[in-house]
Order: C-alpha cells, then structure tokens, then sequence
C-alpha cells in the first residue's frame, strides 16, 4: 500500500491534559480522508502537529517515507507540497484576493507565468470570476472566503490538502457548495486530501476514508460506504448524533 | 493560620519565576528576530509600506506633541528662571531640553501609544484568526515577514521623526518665546544656535533607533504571543504599550547616564 502520510503513536499534551494518546493512522495516496469526532478530541492538535505548528511530545510522523520533524520540514521542502483550508479562512487582511491566492506562488514559481492568470485560473476552479480579484477579504462574504481560500490551497498544485471543518459556519446549501468544490479540486489536483470534521454531511460526501478519534485515539477506520455498518457503538452514536450512548460529554470540559 | 504566614513568600516567588520566564521567552524570541534579521531574504516592500505606517503616518502626532512641548517648556523655564533673574536660559534650556531629552523621550511615548499598539493588535489578530500558520504553511517565516519589517522601520523612522520633533519643538518654543514672552526674534535663535552641540542631537538620535526598537519590538512580541481571542488581543495591546512606555524610561535613563556623563 502507497501511503503518503504515516502517523506512528503521536502523543501531545498541554500540562495535565493529554490530548492525543498514542494516535497511529496511514493515509494512502489519491484517498480522501476524513477524520471525524466530536469537540475536544484531537482533531485539530493532530492537524497541527502534522503541519508543525506544534510539536508532539511523542510518535512520528512520515510523508512519503521521510521523516517530518522540525528540522526536515524544511529540507524536504514539505510545505511547497501541501496546501491547506484553515477553518476560518485565514485569507491575509492587509492583501486582496489575487495577492491572497498567489502569495506561496510568488516564492516558488515565479515563471510559471502571469500572477494574475494564475489568481483567475485557481479562481475559476472555485467557481468565481475575476472580478473579485482586487476586492480584500473584509469585502467577501463567508462563503466567497471559503472559496478563496480554497483557490489559495491549490495554487500551488499541492500533493496534499488539508482542510480543516470546511463547513463550518455556513449555510446548508453553501455548505454543500464546498463540499461539491473540495470534491472537484481533489479530483482535478489529483491530490491526497484530509480532512476533518465533525459534519456528517461533509464527511459522507467527501470521504474515501472515514476514521474517527475518541480520546485522542483512533477508535474506528474503514470506507466511507461501511460507516453505517460500523458495529462500533461509539461510531453509530456519533453519526446518529445522540446523546445517549458509549461518549459521554463531560460539560465541564 | 500558617496558609496565611506562607501566602506572602509564594505570591512574590510565583512573581519573580513569572518574570524570570518572561525575560527568558523575551530572549529566545530575541535571539530568532536577530537571526532573521541576518539572513535573506529582507521583504523590502512590507519594509517601505511600514516605514510609511510608522514613520510617515506618526508625523501629525509627533510635530503636534513637539510643538506644544517646546511651547510648555518656554514657559516653565521662563517662570522658573525669573524666580533666579535667569530669563534669558529660556532659549538654552528649551534648545537643550528638546534634542536631549523631550524630542526622543516623547517621541518615543507617543509612538509607543500609537504605534506599538497598533502593531500588537495586527498582530495577535493574525495569531487569534490563523493567519499566522497560514503564513507558515505557505512557506513564509512569519519572524521575516512579519517582526523584522516592523522593527527595522521603527528603527529606521524614529530618529528621523525625532530629528523632525526637535525643530518642531524648538520652534514652539520660539513662538511662545517671542509671542508670549516679549523676547527677540534673533536673540532668541542666536542663542539657540550657539548652545547646541552636534553631539546633543547625535545622542538624541541614538536614544530614537533604541527606543524605536523598544517600540516595535514589544508590540511584535506581544502580539506575536497573543492567546485567549478578543481578550488577548485586548490584553496583548495593552501589554505592549504599557512595557514599552516603561523600558523606554528605564533605557532612557541607562542610556542618558552611559551617553550624558562621559
């Protein structure tokens, strides 16, 4: 089996709360991947230690064989390989959209041609026009700097995407706009995605793979098709989203 | 009862390890700004963009402030002299007081109160909205793109917006001088003239590029740390203007003693 990212015990925690617990997952080529789980169980930690924006404490982490540490990060030039949608956008204020989608462009490929062809390519891709190419991200609505977003996560042709509860914070039919365009890039890219969520809808309709975290663990891997026939009690109330069941939410937390 | 006897001891312990972390997250942070700084590449545009949000854009603020300054000196001088029939120092005293020490010193004040917080709060927004590791995975060290910009302008500007507050502020002097206070017009500018020494403004100057890093540097470093949302950019901006405000008079003493005494 291909795998692009391999994740052997990673373990992190934050003074006494430990919030990843020896989590080991492999995520193929060409596979999207979503990993659920409710709030509060790793999803986001294990995100960021994955793109080093914190260091675990414990495990390792391979992309494509190689080690991903802080130090190697750089040597294998990891992050011009990988584009990411960060759950808010984090589209850059003071730069407006083309200067937004073609910001990691300009270090890497300067002659792959003209900056503003390639802002209004990306955003064709995402389903908007050139118009929106001078306007800054305080002029776009949420749904438009999703999108943006988006066009800024594959600008650079990336081998792996990231993103981070793309959903979140939009209506149902936007939603499922966003759904329908990861879908199309991922295709069109030809890249590796991983995604995560704790919306059902998105996860369905963009997973090849579904895992799912619980106490930062993964506790249940397998095709998207055989969720539903998990037979894992923790899965089954997850996607019923019931509150009776194995996960008890602690309201303290 | 002894809980009560222990509480006073631990309050200034967990004080002193709190300072004495913050001195050491200040240093690291330090040392990885000096190493960004050394190496390529400089983003020149961000460079001169904030020049002009620092330097250009602090001009009304400052030339206002120096102004009335030099203008309240005249005056107070000119009282206070008069209790010793030294009048005539008004002119000395405001020329000297100025480029030594009001011109940077308020300066540097207001540019902690106009700029610092401005850089602390952009910054810790980007922390709190993920613009930073956006930053991060687009293969840009925020350290560069960021902190180094900033910190350079501010260096580059304040002694130029000083060398801009002490002519401001001598000619408030000189305008209340020869408005309010009845002196001669050339008098009070020969005066003015023979009593400046090309090392008062040069010090001056030094203390401008010092407080200037002093500035930017603490609003970086606050924002840049920033947790907590809307609180701690809330909190962080305060922390900057108020350590900044601090260690430029803590520095302005240090270096009025290195500079003034020799």
């Amino acid at each position: 089996m291909d795998h692009v990212l391999k994740i052997n015990e990673l373990s992190k925690s934050f003074g006494d709360k430990s919030v990843l617990n020896g989590l080991s997952i492999d995520i193929e080529r060409n596979t999207s991947q979503v990993i659920i789980g409710g709030s509060g169980t790793g999803k986001s930690v294990l995100l960021k230690c994955i793109l080093g924006l914190i260091e675990a404490d414990s495990g390792e982490i391979y992309f494509n064989q190689q080690i991903l540490d802080k130090k190697n990060r750089a040597e294998i030039d990891f992050y011009s390989k990988i584009g990411m949608l960060f759950q808010g956008a984090a589209l850059f204020d003071s730069l407006n959209v083309q200067e937004n989608i073609t910001f990691g462009i300009k270090k890497l490929e300067s002659n792959l041609g003209n900056l503003s062809d390639i802002a209004v390519d990306k955003l064709k891709k995402v389903g908007l026009d050139s118009s929106v190419l001078h306007l800054y991200p305080s002029e776009l609505s949420g749904g438009m700097q999703k999108r943006v977003a988006l066009a800024r996560a594959i600008a650079r042709n990336p081998e792996l995407l990231f993103f981070d509860e793309p959903t979140t914070g939009l209506d149902p039919i936007m939603a499922d706009v966003i759904n329908n365009l990861i879908n199309e890039v991922i295709d069109e890219v030809g890249a590796t995605a991983i995604t995560i969520t704790h919306d059902m809808d998105s996860a369905k309709k963009i997973a090849d793979k579904i895992s799912m975290l619980y106490k930062g663990a993964v506790i249940w891997s397998g095709d998207a098709k055989d969720i539903h026939s998990s037979n894992n009690p923790y899965v089954d109330q997850f996607i019923e989203g019931s509150s009776e069941g194995p996960i008890k939410i602690n309201l303290n937390d | 009862m002894y809980k009560y006897i222990y509480i006073i001891p631990e309050t200034i312990g967990r004080s002193v390890l709190r300072m004495c972390a913050s001195i050491g997250r200040i240093a690291i942070f330090f040392y990885d700004f000096f190493m960004c700084l050394i190496t390529p590449p400089i983003y020149i545009k961000s460079l001169l963009s904030q020049l002009v949000r620092i330097g250009y854009n602090s001009l009304p603020v400052i030339g206002l402030t120096a102004f009335f300054t030099g203008g309240v000196l005249a005056l107070q001088i000119y009282v206070g002299g008069s209790r010793f029939n030294a009048e005539n120092i008004v002119a000395s005293i405001v020329a000297l007081g100025i480029t030594r020490e009001l011109g940077p010193v308020i300066a540097g004040l207001m540019l902690a109160g106009r700029v610092s917080a401005s850089i602390s709060a952009e910054i810790a927004t980007m922390r709190v909205t993920e613009q930073i590791d956006a930053l991060i995975t687009l293969s840009t060290n925020p350290m560069k793109y960021l902190i180094v910009p900033r910190v350079l302008a501010a260096v580059i500007s304040l002694p130029i917006l000083v060398i801009i507050a002490d002519i401001i502020g001598i000619m408030g002097g000189f305008v209340v001088g020869t408005k309010s206070l009845g002196f001669i017009e050339q008098s009070y500018i020969k005066n003015t003239l023979d009593i400046i020494e090309f090392r008062d403004v040069i010090s001056g100057l030094i203390k401008a590029a010092v407080f200037g890093f002093i500035v930017a540097f603490m609003g970086c470093y606050h924002g840049y740390n920033s947790t907590g949302g809307a609180q701690g950019v809330g909190r962080s901006t305060t922390l900057a203007v108020v350590s900044a405000s601090i260690l430029i008079l803590a520095s302005n003493y240090i270096l009025t003693s290195l500079v003034f005494t020799n």
